[in-house]
């Protein structure tokens, strides 16, 4: 669409349709707060709303520069306050105004008539560290500023790359009958409930989801098509508890490019609310166990994805809303391993594509399993239960555990505390739906 | 001859421009001394107090135009975006921003707490925030009080941690321990003061606290640094300045084509630092000796017993002095200062701002 008209046309055409987003009068953007900021905060706030409802037009110019610049000093602030304490103690009306940074800023390179990327990426930070404003207006900013990007091509990587044969391809395990988990196919809800549920038992659920549009829509073309140009939190490291482990932003593209096809480093696209947007508090903490906690969310990034799936029905046996329920993306290479850990909620575990081999202990077996003792990781056991040292750890071997490999199509139930290992044996992509 | 001239230039984010102006350039800017001289600068976000060289203290910034002075009797300040720490002749005073930016301290103070007499003539008592008892910072709850066994000479203050120099030199830190910043080697909060056992043996003379980092000299005046690299502040490696770096490299080659990324490892050999929780001693070329130490909230400078300023950290502001906005992970001597033929004498830090006392030589 862009690219069809001339620069200048095409640009006022994007402001037509941004601008759309505000109110009207400058009065009507209240720049309202819920709760308290530092007194040298709302002048700065009214300054950069000024020069958007100054010039009549797009900010152009000095305007332009000011009101970046504005942009950049309201996130410098706010973001050194979101990080000035633990994030459930930072107040949401500074996430408001990290926000509202991210807005000016976006508005500033929109208007600049450039590239768009600079702006997505804005939405994107303001999203996921931020606190909606003005009706979420960061999510309907993006959307409108997606479409005026050239869509996603397929990446353009060397034929058969994610093919490619592995020098030393990690063994599938072999598991024994005896230690499988069961296998169950549409069972009725009472049965879930009363052979698996009330017992905490875990359970393959096979036939449950293959009517979602993911399981034949979703690949790693189609991500690139669809949300390449968002910024989304990464966990790099092939398990949370390595020394080089980190989380940083990138876009899905390059995280595609350089750790999916790419397989010199091993990234995961986990914990992530591709659909529910919510905010990942945690990559704000270092170190963070985002396999552990239950972490706050809210809104909606990319919601094409969402549409793609839907919440299982056996999660109307628990006592929460629908809306309590937390959804989040496991996106990542062949050899990713989450070390085994356990979870404060039920979990169905859905796969999508690649597939995961699993280890499960119950939780009466958590004295044979070594937790961490620092406070960050004490649900996450010190034993890599795929090569156990038995001298440090000799309780281990008293330790009964289940597995299975998880295909796509198969959905797993994890009971609440219950200690789960996880390695993807493919590019794997899987959905996680936490409920109590 | 006359006796060489002090004056004060300070580097980065202006307060100016945090009351609506326009950004400064960047260049330093000369802090109008007035007639009587500036003696000491205590630097908030958006706004700064000076005590002239009659001993006045004077608010400059947060929109008021010209500087307005505090009343008579405040001798000291601390100032923050809620409140001002002021000490008076017969009391510590916490007062409100806008109160201390009207230069008029009417009605009751936010936070009062009575000073004893001063014993006469004698060495001044220990700088703010400490006050007798304890300590006292410019926001609610504004007082804290200390055991008594610790002595404290000097105590600085992070965004969550707390740093003391005892009466012999020791280091004590405590409070919140997520990036490091307190240099027991965890990332645990810690509740009450704790001496801080790597530095144990080495006696500090100077001791600083950034947002999440921390900074101290010792007698023998090496610098040591702990707490969290985000920006470079430790001048330590850090992995995002060498991923900026290697992005700029890439978009200055002018080259379309696209090339892989490779992984651009930083000085040869050595580990990019994210958080470093202990105490770190820096090396400074040919072995210079520092004698200042300051933080913002994510830079560091510091001041060579030869009169240099060397600078590193988070620089998008100015607040380095190189005349650019880069961040940096290697100290770096600002050349600004030699090349006009000045001396740095002292150094202190905003949050985003470098101040600098120099003598013109």
């Amino acid at each position: 669409m862009a690219a069809a008209g001339g620069e200048a046309a095409a640009g006022g055409a994007l402001w037509a349709e941004v601008r759309a987003l505000l109110p009207g009068a400058e009065e009507a953007l209240t720049l309202a707060l819920s709760g308290e900021v530092e007194e040298c905060v709302p002048p700065l706030l009214r300054r950069a709303r000024a020069l958007l409802y100054g010039a009549g037009g797009p900010p152009r110019g000095r305007a332009a520069t000011a009101l970046r610049r504005l942009g950049d000093v309201l996130r410098d602030y706010s973001w050194e306050k979101l990080n000035a304490a633990p994030w459930r103690d930072v107040g949401k009306a500074w996430r408001q105004v990290y926000a509202y940074g991210c807005l000016f800023g976006a508005l500033a390179e929109a208007a600049g008539g450039g590239p768009l990327a600079p702006a997505v990426r804005l939405c994107d930070m303001g999203l996921l560290m931020g606190a909606s404003v003005l009706d979420n207006v960061l999510a309907r900013l993006v959307r409108v500023l997606q479409a005026h990007l050239p869509r996603g091509q397929p990446r353009a990587a060397p034929a058969g790359s994610a093919q490619r044969v592995r020098v030393d391809p990690p063994p599938t395990p072999v598991i024994q009958p005896e230690d499988a988990v069961p296998h169950l196919h549409c069972p009725s809800l009472e049965h879930f409930r009363d052979n698996y549920l009330i017992p905490q038992k875990p359970v393959v659920l096979e036939g449950i989801i293959d009517h979602w549009p993911c399981m034949t829509k979703w690949s790693v073309d189609y991500f690139c098509q669809v949300a390449g140009c968002r910024t989304v939190p990464v966990e790099l490291g092939s398990r949370y508890t390595d020394e080089e482990w980190s989380q940083k932003l990138m876009t899905v593209n390059d995280f595609i490019s350089q750790y999916i096809v790419n397989e010199n480093s091993v990234g995961y696209l986990a914990q992530h609310q591709l659909f529910d947007q919510k905010v990942w508090g945690h990559f704000l903490q270092i170190p963070s166990t985002p396999a552990t906690s239950p972490l706050p969310w809210l809104d909606k990034q990319i919601p094409e994805l969402k549409q793609d799936i839907s919440i299982p029905d056996y999660c109307c046996l628990g006592e929460g809303e629908e809306d309590d329920i937390t959804i989040n993306a496991w996106f990542g290479p062949e050899g990713t391993i989450s070390p085994l850990h356990q979870d404060p909620q039920q979990n169905f575990l859905a796969q999508v594509f690649g597939r995961k081999y699993i280890r499960l202990y119950s939780p009466q077996d958590s004295e044979n399993l070594y937790p961490h003792e620092s406070h960050i990781l004490h649900n996450t056991s010190q034993v890599d239960v795929e090569d156990p040292d038995l001298i440090k750890f000799p309780n281990f071997r008293n330790a009964a555990s289940q597995s299975c490999i998880l295909m796509p199509g198969q959905v797993l139930f994890i009971p609440v505390k219950y200690w789960h290992y996880v390695r993807s044996l493919d590019i794997s992509f899987s959905v996680s739906f936490w409920w109590s | 001859m006359a006796a060489p001239r002090r004056s004060w230039l300070v580097f980065g984010f202006s307060a100016e421009e945090a009351a609506g102006g326009p950004e400064p350039g960047p260049g330093p800017r000369r802090l109008d001394s007035g007639p009587e001289g500036i003696r000491r600068v205590w630097p908030a976000w958006s706004y700064v107090v000076l005590e002239t060289g009659a001993g006045a203290l004077e608010v400059r910034g947060g929109g008021g135009g010209a500087g307005r002075r505090l009343p008579a009797g405040c001798t000291e300040a601390l100032p923050s975006e809620t409140h001002v720490l002021l000490r008076r002749a017969a009391a510590a005073e916490a007062w409100p921003r806008a109160a201390a930016l009207r230069g008029e301290l009417r009605g009751a103070p936010a936070w009062r707490r009575a000073l004893p007499p001063a014993p006469g003539p004698g060495p001044a008592p220990p700088p703010l925030p400490l006050v007798p008892g304890g300590f006292a910072a410019p926001r609610p709850p504004f007082f804290a009080p200390l055991p008594p066994a610790l002595r404290a000479r000097r105590l600085a203050l992070g965004h969550e941690h707390v740093l003391v120099l005892g009466a012999a030199g020791e280091t004590y830190a405590w409070g919140g321990g997520r990036h490091g910043q307190l240099g027991h080697g965890v990332l645990e909060p810690e509740p009450e003061p704790r001496l801080v056992e790597a530095l144990a043996g080495v006696p500090m003379r100077e001791l600083a606290a950034g947002g999440w980092h921390s900074a101290s000299v010792s007698e023998a005046g090496d610098l040591y640094v702990w707490g969290w690299n985000e920006s470079g502040q430790l001048a330590l490696p850090s992995k995002a300045l060498a991923e900026e770096r290697a992005q700029a490299k890439e978009a200055g080659a002018g080259d379309a084509e696209l090339t892989p990324r490779q992984e651009q490892p930083g000085a040869e050999g050595a580990e990019f630092i994210s958080i470093q929780a202990f105490p770190a001693l820096l090396d400074f070329p040919q072995d210079l000796e520092v004698s200042r130490v300051s933080c913002g909230s994510r830079h560091t400078a510091a001041v060579t017993r030869g009169g240099d300023l060397y600078t590193w950290g988070w620089g998008k502001y100015g607040q380095l002095g190189h005349g650019d906005n880069a961040s940096s992970d290697q100290q770096r001597r600002v050349d600004y200062l030699a090349a006009e033929g000045l001396r740095a004498e002292d150094v202190v830090c905003g949050p985003w701002t470098t101040y600098m006392c120099v003598l013109e030589q």
